[in-house]
């Protein structure tokens, strides 16, 4: 076997031994010609390297699997019940609650501070813990013990050392709840009107079971009524508010610019009065309509009040709970299979179709779904058609040149520029700027004259501009030197038409914004972040997926094919629109799908366009025109920040954050799924589609 | 076949000629997807134009946007040059105290009097010390006795008329335009644009008067309201210097207030040769006293020990022979003292800790004074129109850092002192007698009024953004009570009178921090995975690995960045040690892997070759218990058994430090000396050995390798450590306000948490990038070089990986530009603190994650937004730079690639 001399490419770096690398032996060439020495190949081999370059690849490899294994873990345990235990420490406390995580610990270094919420506490187990300690190293276990308005901190660390005794009570409940979290107790009677009906924790039970689902179901027709009926009712009372500010407004216009002895004027006035006595009226009737919702409410609450379940907590606390209160409650150790799999599923239900509560750290996570999804296909239907257009251009109209590569280096930068700072863009330019515009009309108008005289131009601009393309186009030589010096003075004047239009539009003197009234009154409609905005910052960083995208599919059409069209007489634009494109499709939606996973998963530019923690409305709803694009909106990615971040129990949002990674994380993975198909199946049709 | 022109088959006239409608719309199709194209060049240019369009205000000069000269209002009362001016937040009305104790009040638009008052009819003032914001006064009289009190503005809003439409103001307010001003009812009214009237009064409150314990004339008077507590001194014409703190007491049968005295007289004597002292100052906290005298002498009082206020500096601030101090004051707060002198200087002097004070060059004691540990510096100094033009007035702004310093020649400068920016500056216009005698800010630092002997001018002016320069942006700025210049950034506090520091230097450390450490975990692992996915792996699994690690791409930061802070951050906390261990023991795992791996019979390796990546991966998964394990037994060994003490320097020595950095050092030096000296003895010593006596040898050679490097760096460490002296945990590597030194005290959320994870994040970028360059290589290259008898180690190394490092390069690149730029990541598990250390055991603030926090807060248009915006375009233009570079450098190698 010869050594590596024979091959010596002719780059200069390549005579560098590379650092560490033992090189292959040197033997002289008519020796190595006698026979392969094993030795020597060994070292040619260079396996120990080999394996340390394969070792950066499993390592890669084994962070992801364990990254997504685990997230994958805890996403889908949270909601599985667990059981509870009843434990006896060493300095006398009782505690009752589900184990939440075990783990290791040097006793010597404090807790770990998880976050910046609230502290788990820890039972003190004094020296027994270093005794306990194996390599300086103890377990404890983390307890939800729950009943947050009596303990303070929902969740214990219990040393091993510290536990006394340790038992699973048959009755121990838990008790989920729309406020104060979970409680967890065991049942010891119930109670109608205040009369105790049980008095034992089976009775009890058997109880809450019977009334649990009616009080739900007028939970629900509360909530309904709280929800929807008060919301339409304040929808037409903010409707009549905003009319009668928007006739102030006018009537101070009037004054301003007729005076106030003028016919405007008193004009102005008369509906300003009108539009107050609406609003008075619509006044009453609101507040009819309050009473009737409230008379309505409290009826369902008083019905609801009359059930209470009674629970000893494990410091023999005895606790009335409302059955309005509990959204669900189950006998943890109790529980067979099936009825784990009913309250699992039950959970899953209730985490993706229900609204999010207590500061976001239980309930569901629909909002956050419904503003993703809203936000996403908004910001399909501006990128897709910009990448597609700007695909087009690179891949079947631009010549080489540097436009080209002044469009490559653009779309690179879009790629590569942090979304952060297309997050301070959006924020600047979209709220800021062309919200306000919307809200609030030019900062700067013009008056009328100059403004007519200026539409005038743009139309002469238009004509003359258009009257030159066609003659152009009607030259019997397209590239006759006096054809082509028509094209650029179309092209000239064309842009000129559209900067007079820019000005006309930015100075436009008779528009004062659609939402002057909220403006005025210090809140801006669209001059403030919201799902619009969001989707356009968004479609500006996902613009190059698409493009990219786009231009591989538009690449992979053979050439053959376009060259048939044209040779049948097809203009160029006649085979983009019916042979080239709809072969680029799939391509298109790959990119489509692929700008839409980046867009589901991009936080950063949010935080500053338009996600909130908790947005009161859905960017959806039943109102005119159902999809309000000025709306603030709740998005997964942020949702899974703020409620990690910004939680004041963080220990008890944790199970939230993990659910929400998860779906997250299976939204785009599907995402991508669907576009690594759709390449696939693209790459496919055409490999049999050559010719 | 022949067939009549103009017929086609089907019978129909054929056209020759392409019809207009299809031309037209060839032409819009054109046009419009051309549009489209330009329109990317567009969306980038827009986004940096906008940004550059927002950011570049800050750096634009102040200018005056109105003006208005009138004779002095108090001229009509031939009294002199007020001692105190003041004007009301919108500079509609103002008041001046001349000092023959009248109170003048005028309109600041025209000049017009509105109404003067004798303040103190049966009295001769002497001395008058005016307070902040706040409006109080203290007056001091030749009787020895001094009064105290409030000037304040006071606001009302008048409506036009009252329910049943009778007007409730007269016909002449009633025809006021919005804006426009009258003098009216001892005040001046206005219309708002809310059709409301305005009406500003003076309220004029003064307390009974108390004596002083001497009947001299009160000569110097200064106070300071601190902590609900006023503060007197005063010096009278008997040579004293009077300290008081001033209490009230009230008469409980009367309900009568009194307000006592409590005198204490400092010791002061007049030196020689000089008179009354020209200022007597106390400072805001009322902890100093300054006492001056024109000739530059000053005297600092500390006041701190009530029972012993002593002198404890005694400075010249002029150091020039026969030049003066022309004018005295303070900046807001009282804190900082400003002397303007003759030669047109104005100083800006405040107390630093006296080692500090040494380094920033402060002025030699005149006498030798036992003092309290701080020394006054000239931090800033302002110059004049020309050198020699006398300062004559200071007015200092009663919100911001700024000063306005009126000259001789009637020039008027406004300085924003901390940047020193001269923000703008105008010139008085009475020719006759420029000089500016007296000059006064406006309380919302838009309006300046100058006095002259001759009149009033008054300049409304845009202040712009006076806190930013090009200069205080990027360099070091000397801050208030910071003993020298440096980075700052802090943007907000709850602090009242605090200054906000905007120095981006910081956040463009925490940026390329964050970066230095995603890389050096990263770029290795990207690089070598794609090496080994393209030139050792199987096909077959390769198809699987490689979209295993693209999918990588798609976890949403906001993940990973939870997973760190909220997962690895408290985990690793706990076992650092082992984590340091694992970066060492994974490497060294899957190099004896190889070496065992080459004691299997030439058979059985070429049967299990194709089988090698699940054996690397069994030798990487068994080195994660190796590492767990021997983590305490390494904190022991290296860092005296606890690693937080050692970090904190409260255990151990240096040695351990240097040991861990210098051993990739090492061992990277003993490979190299191992392939130049040893080797090729090995090799040939070894030419007739069988292929597992080779193997064996490999594997001792290896063994002795690792001794080696071990011992190379305890030598090296002890060397640095005891003979240099060098500490790797912090205070020894010290450069433009950054710390270097890496190891240093442990944060949970720190660089090397962020390193972890953020390297995580950019794997996936680098390894697509670099395995499709390194895949571009045409294959013929391969095969020729495994033609001529090379291995695929040796084509990987030699041919293949040369001829793409163009392309692995630009990866890097890529992969760097979205280091810097990544937001949830660092914003979750990096701390946010704007530390300048290089530790990577401590937190840092980049300029994305201070944008996403700080952003949401800034009010539009204001200079943190500007700031945020200047941050932004920092971030755009560094990886707008990076991004540009790699992709030239990836359409070099592209073409190289297809040339070949």
């Amino acid at each position: 076997m010869s050594g590596s001399t024979a091959v010596q490419p002719d780059t200069p770096s390549a005579n560098d031994p590379p650092k560490g690398v033992p090189p292959a032996p040197v033997t002289s060439v008519g020796r190595s010609r006698r026979r392969p020495r094993a030795g020597s190949s060994l070292t040619a081999h260079g396996e120990p390297m080999v394996w340390l370059i394969g070792g950066g690849l499993a390592v890669c490899a084994l962070m992801i699997v364990v990254l997504i294994g685990w997230i994958a873990l805890q996403g889908f345990a949270t909601f599985w019940p667990k059981p509870i235990v009843q434990l006896e420490t060493t300095d006398g406390t009782m505690l009752l609650g589900e184990v939440t995580r075990s783990e290791l610990f040097e006793p010597r270094i404090p807790p770990a501070a998880d976050g910046d919420g609230v502290e788990a506490d820890v039972v003190d187990a004094g020296a027994a813990v270093e005794e306990d300690a194996l390599l300086g190293l103890a377990t404890r276990r983390l307890i939800r013990i729950g009943n947050r308005e009596y303990t303070g901190t929902p969740f214990r660390w219990v040393p091993s050392a510290a536990v006394e005794t340790e038992t699973t009570p048959e009755w121990a409940v838990l008790a989920e709840r729309l406020e104060w979290g979970p409680f967890i107790g065991v049942p010891t009677g119930f109670r109608i009107d205040g009369e105790p009906v049980a008095d034992d924790a089976a009775a009890a039970w058997a109880a809450f079971g019977e009334h649990h689902d009616d009080v739900v179901r007028r939970q629900t027709q509360r909530k309904q009524l709280e929800r929807d009926d008060t919301g339409e009712v304040n929808y037409v009372l903010e409707h009549d508010r905003l009319a009668v500010r928007r006739a102030e407004l006018d009537v101070q216009h009037a004054e301003h610019s007729h005076g106030r002895e003028s016919e405007a004027y008193r004009q102005a006035h008369a509906r300003f009065e009108q539009a107050r006595a609406t609003h008075a009226q619509t006044q009453r009737w609101a507040q009819a309509e309050f009473n009737r919702i409230r008379a309505l409410i409290d009826e369902l609450n008083a019905e609801n009040a009359r059930y209470e379940i009674v629970m000893r907590t494990a410091d023999e606390r005895e606790v009335a709970i409302p059955l309005g209160e509990i959204v669900r409650a189950y006998p943890a150790n109790q529980l067979g299979f099936f009825d784990k799999v009913s309250v699992y599923g039950s959970r899953w239900w209730e985490f993706l179709t229900d609204d999010p509560r207590e500061a976001n750290t239980e309930g569901g996570v629909f909002p956050p779904i419904i503003g993703t999804v809203v936000m996403t296909l908004l910001m399909c239907f501006v990128v897709v058609p910009f990448g597609v257009l700007a695909a087009l251009y690179l891949r079947e109209y631009a010549r080489p040149g540097p436009i080209v590569s002044a469009v490559r280096i653009a779309v690179n930068n879009l790629a590569g520029v942090p979304s952060i700072v297309f997050g301070v863009f959006g924020l600047g330019f979209f709220c800021y700027i062309v919200g306000g515009y919307i809200d609030r009309g030019p900062t700067d108008p013009t008056t009328m004259g100059p403004w007519m005289g200026a539409l005038a131009v743009l139309i002469a601009i238009a004509l003359v501009a258009a009257a030159t393309t066609v003659v152009k186009l009607r030259a019997a030589d397209q590239r006759a030197f006096g054809a082509r010096l028509l094209g650029y003075a179309a092209v000239a004047l064309w842009l000129l038409a559209l900067g007079v239009c820019a000005w006309m539009f930015i100075r436009v003197p008779f528009f004062d914004g659609f939402f002057a009234a909220r403006a005025a009154d210090g809140s801006p409609t669209f001059g403030k972040g919201g799902v619009l905005w969001a989707s356009l910052t968004l479609a500006l960083l996902t613009l190059p997926v698409v493009i990219v995208a786009t231009e591989e599919a538009l690449a992979a059409v053979p050439s053959s094919m376009r060259e048939g069209s044209y040779a049948c007489g097809a203009s160029k634009w006649q085979t983009v629109r019916r042979i080239v494109l709809p072969r680029a499709m799939p391509g298109i939606m790959t990119g489509m799908i692929l700008a839409m996973a980046r867009g589901a998963g991009e936080v950063a530019p949010l935080m500053l366009v338009g996600a909130v923690a908790m947005a009161p409305e859905l960017p959806v709803d039943g109102h005119f025109p159902f999809v309000h694009m000025e709306r603030s909106f709740m998005h997964l990615g942020f949702h899974i920040y703020d409620v990690g971040f910004q939680s004041p129990d963080s220990e008890g949002a944790r199970p939230m954050v993990y659910t929400t990674t998860l779906l997250l994380i299976a939204i785009i993975a599907t995402l991508n799924l669907a576009a690594f198909y759709l390449r696939t199946r693209l790459r496919r049709r055409f490999a049999e589609s050559q010719f | 076949m022949p067939q009549p022109p103009n017929r086609s088959i089907t019978g129909h006239r054929r056209r020759r000629t392409t019809g207009l409608r299809v031309k037209v719309g060839d032409v819009a199709a054109r046009s419009l997807i051309t549009l489209g194209g330009i329109g990317t060049i567009v969306a980038v240019s827009a986004v940096f134009i906008f940004l550059v369009w927002v950011a570049a205000p800050l750096f634009t000069s102040g200018r005056i946007v109105d003006r208005a000269e009138y004779a002095n209002p108090w001229a009509a009362a031939n009294a002199a040059l007020p001692l105190h001016v003041a004007v009301d937040d919108h500079n509609t009305l103002g008041l001046a105290v001349t000092p023959d104790g009248r109170l003048h009040l005028f309109r600041v638009d025209t000049g017009e009097t509105i109404e003067q008052r004798d303040l103190f009819p049966e009295r001769n003032l002497t001395a008058a010390s005016f307070g902040d914001r706040s409006g109080d006064v203290v007056f001091g009289f030749d009787d020895g006795s001094i009064q105290m009190g409030m000037i304040t503005f006071e606001t009302r809003y008048l409506d036009e008329a009252d329910d049943d439409g009778n007007p409730l103001v007269p016909d002449d307010v009633l025809a006021l335009d919005v804006y426009e001003n009258l003098a009216y009812d001892g005040g001046v009214i206005t219309r708002t644009p809310r059709n409301q009237f305005r009406h500003r009064t003076v309220n004029v409150e003064l307390r009974e008067p108390a004596r002083l314990d001497t009947p001299s004339p009160v000569r110097r008077l200064s106070h300071t309201e601190y902590a609900g507590r006023t503060m007197l001194v005063s010096y009278t014409d008997d040579g004293r210097l009077l300290l008081n703190e001033v209490r009230e007491r009230r008469n409980l049968m009367t309900g009568e207030v009194r307000i006592d005295l409590a005198d204490r007289e400092l010791p002061f004597t007049l030196p020689p040769g000089r008179g009354a002292p020209d200022h007597v100052a106390m400072a805001g906290l009322g902890d100093n006293i300054f006492v001056l005298w024109n000739d530059g002498r000053l005297l600092r009082y500390d006041l701190r020990d009530r029972d012993d206020p002593r002198v404890v500096e005694a400075i010249d601030l002029v150091e020039e022979e026969g030049e003066q101090l022309t004018a005295v004051g303070f900046m807001l707060g009282r804190h900082s003292l400003v002397t303007g002198d003759s030669l047109g200087r104005t100083r800006v002097w405040f107390r630093v800790a006296e080692q500090a004070a040494e380094v920033a060059d402060a002025p030699e004691t005149v006498d030798r004074i036992d003092g309290d540990g701080v020394r006054m510096v000239n931090a800033h100094e302002l110059s004049g129109p020309e050198h020699g033009t006398a300062v004559t007035a200071l007015g200092r702004s009663l919100g911001s850092r700024m000063l306005s310093v009126g000259y001789a020649d009637g020039t008027v400068r406004l300085f924003q002192v901390t940047a020193d920016n001269l923000v703008l500056e105008t010139d008085t216009r009475h020719a006759s007698d420029p000089a500016v005698a007296r000059l006064f800010m406006s309380p919302r630092d838009d309006g300046l009024i100058a006095v002259t002997d001759a009149g009033v001018n008054v300049f409304a002016f845009d202040r712009r953004y006076p806190a930013a320069t090009p200069t205080s942006v990027f360099l070091p700025v000397w801050y208030e009570d910071y003993p020298a210049p440096r980075h700052m950034w802090q943007s907000s506090s709850g602090q009242a009178g605090f200054e906000p520091k905007f120095g981006l230097f910081p956040l463009i450390f925490g940026t390329l921090k964050a970066t230095f450490y995603s890389m050096l975990f990263g770029l290795p692992l990207a690089v070598l995975a794609a090496i080994y996915t393209s030139e050792f792996l199987h096909k077959k699994v390769r198809a699987r690995i490689k979209p295993v690690i693209e999918m990588m791409a798609s976890l949403p930061s906001v993940v990973l960045g939870f997973v760190a802070a909220l997962v690895i951050a408290p985990v690793i906390e706990q076992v650092v040690p082992a984590t340091l261990l694992a970066f060492a023991v994974v490497p060294l795992a899957a190099l004896l892997g190889g070496f065992l791996w080459q004691l299997l019979p030439y058979e059985w390796h070429a049967r299990l070759t194709p089988w090698r990546f699940p054996f690397i991966v069994v030798a990487v998964i068994a080195a994660i218990p190796i590492a767990i394990f021997g983590g305490p037994l390494v904190e022991r060994l290296l860092f005296a058994g606890n690693l937080r003490a050692w970090l904190n320097q409260d255990a151990g020595s240096g040695v351990a430090g240097w040991f861990i950095l210098l051993l990739p050092i090492c061992a990277i030096a003993t490979a190299i000396a191992f392939s130049l000296f040893v080797n090729p003895a090995l090799r040939r010593a070894g030419v007739e050995w069988s292929r597992l006596k080779v193997a064996l040898m490999d594997l001792a050679k290896f063994g002795v390798g690792l001794v080696v490097t071990v011992t190379l760096s305890v030598l090296l460490a002890v060397v640095i450590t005891h003979v240099i002296g060098w500490d790797p945990r912090g205070g020894d590597f010290r450069v433009w306000g950054m710390d270097l030194s890496p190891l240093q005290s442990y944060e949970q959320r720190n660089a090397m948490i962020v390193g972890f994870v953020m390297g995580f994040a950019i794997i996936p970028i680098i390894y697509t990038i670099s395995e499709d360059a390194l895949n571009a290589v045409p294959d013929h290259l391969r095969s020729a070089s495994m033609g001529a008898g090379a291995t695929p180690w040796q084509t990987a190394m030699r041919l293949i990986v040369p001829t793409a490092m163009s392309g692995l390069f630009s990866a890097a690149m890529i992969g760097l530009g979205r280091a810097a730029g990544e937001t949830m990541i660092v914003l979750m598990a990096a701390g946010n603190t704007p530390l300048m250390e290089m530790n990577i055991f401590n937190g840092f603030r980049t300029l994305a994650a201070n944008i996403a926090v700080e952003l949401p807060e800034a009010s539009m248009g204001g200079t943190h937004y500007r700031m945020l915006f200047l941050a932004a375009l920092t971030l755009f233009v560094i990886t707008f730079a990076v991004n540009t570079f790699a992709e030239v450098v990836r359409l070099r190698f592209r073409k190289r690639a297809y040339q070949l």
